[in-house]
């Protein structure tokens, strides 16, 4: 028993070195957070490399072959560069799979999760990257 | 004894893979131009006792990403007037049911600076500190301000109404400061721009509010900023502004963010508003 706690207390203070997930400033409250929208060989049309927050455009073919334009928000610029992101990360043209949390209003608009590259390869937003939506990077603040 | 054991080993296997996790962060590459808040994370304890009578240099604070934990919130709710209710009440910070489409928060929708006191009670980044002769200044690493602290014996500023001594509000008011004793520099501050907020939560301020900031270093690695403010137009006392902390950042490396009118306009026109209401134009 007291072993368990020791256990407890060691895993604690070594976790505590990775800060706890926090919503973006801008707040998550306006997005649908249990499950991303997938968006399958979408088309990057615009990659705005701004504050307060990075923007994403793209173009997306529903099932029925109908076009969809989205806009998605990154974190912000500071934490995106630390988890490896560039102004030119992703470029017009480029066609990827994208993963955002849709906004409650059912707009195309939403908070940027994931995307994978045609290589296999996958970049991560730093605040709600996680496939659950918490942070996925190494406790970056911004 | 099996179980003792077997705690202890899982205890330890938690701790060596993050040692693992935070040896494979140092070797990633490394520019001497990025800002880097492990360096300052790894800046543990304090360092030994604080130099006498010197802040200089950049300090991380607790939204840096440093680590740096989390200070002490200004009191709430605030002891208003009716005047200062009036005033809060018009004011619409963005919350969990206040979304960036339907704030009237002058930063938010506007870019708007913070202003003083706000910019030294949110988004509490880095800053650096910086002393000339008759003078400290303040760098804010968040939307790049400064501010300026008069340290040659001079009275603050009074009036802000009319009259050939009369002072122009501005964004970060006037300051003046002093060491208290040989770890403590005060500051005090007035003749804000009454259309700033004092606070995220939309607190206002008058022009003759009264800020008093405490900067107390406590040893080499650790600062501890006390705010108060007086304002009797539109509180009923003195308020509690709360606590903010600071850790020293070795590497001395600064980053800043500025917010772009025009960028934010796309921002709130292309992504937040549609985010908070559905008719607004795409």
């Amino acid at each position: 028993m007291r072993a368990n706690v020791l256990m407890i207390l060691v895993l604690a203070a070594g976790l505590g070195a990775i800060e706890r997930p926090v919503s973006a400033h801008h707040g998550g409250a306006a997005f649908e957070m249990k499950a991303p929208v997938v968006l399958k060989n979408a088309t990057i049309t615009e990659f705005l490399w701004i504050n307060p927050h990075p923007l994403i455009k793209a173009d997306y073919k529903d099932e029925k072959g109908n076009l969809q334009q989205w806009t998605m928000e990154l974190g912000g610029i500071v934490g995106a560069q630390l988890v490896g992101w560039t102004r030119t990360t992703l470029q017009v043209g480029d066609v990827v799979t994208l993963y955002v949390w849709q906004a409650k209003t059912g707009a195309l608009v939403g908070r940027f999760n994931k995307v994978d590259f045609a290589d296999g390869t996958t970049m991560r937003d730093s605040q709600t990257g996680a496939d659950d939506g918490s942070r996925a990077d190494t406790g970056v603040r911004q | 004894m099996g179980k003792t054991s077997t705690g202890v080993l899982a205890g330890l296997a938690g701790v060596l893979l993050l040692s693992v996790l935070t040896t494979a962060q140092d070797k990633a590459p490394r520019s001497p131009w990025k800002y880097y808040p492990e360096d300052a994370r790894a800046n543990v304890g304090p360092g030994g006792p604080a130099p006498v009578r010197d802040l200089i240099g950049t300090w991380a604070g607790e939204s840096s990403g440093a680590g740096v934990k989390p200070g002490i919130r200004y009191e709430n709710p605030p002891p208003l007037t009716a005047l200062g209710k009036q005033l809060f009440d018009r004011n619409k910070p963005q919350s969990a049911t206040v979304l960036v489409a339907d704030t009237n928060d002058p930063h938010l929708r506007y870019c708007d600076p913070f202003g003083f006191p706000r910019n030294m009670n949110d988004q509490i980044r880095s800053m650096t500190i910086s002393t000339v002769p008759n003078r400290t200044f303040i760098l804010l690493a968040f939307q790049t301000q400064y501010r300026e602290i008069w340290t040659d014996g001079r009275a603050l500023p009074t009036n802000f109404s009319r009259g050939a001594d009369a002072h122009d509000p501005t964004y970060n008011g006037y300051s003046i400061g002093r060491w208290e004793d040989d770890y403590t520099f005060v500051v005090e501050t007035t003749g804000m721009d009454p259309q700033t907020w004092a606070t995220e939560t939309g607190y206002p301020h008058s022009v003759d509010a009264h800020v008093t900031e405490r900067f107390q270093r406590k040893s080499k690695n650790d600062l501890t900023l006390t705010m108060t403010m007086d304002d009797p137009r539109l509180y009923t006392r003195q308020v509690r502004m709360g606590e903010t902390y600071f850790r020293w950042i070795p590497s001395q490396t600064f980053y800043s963010t500025t917010c772009i009118p025009s960028s934010l306009q796309r921002y709130l026109k292309e992504m937040a508003d549609p985010a908070g209401n559905p008719s607004a134009a795409r």
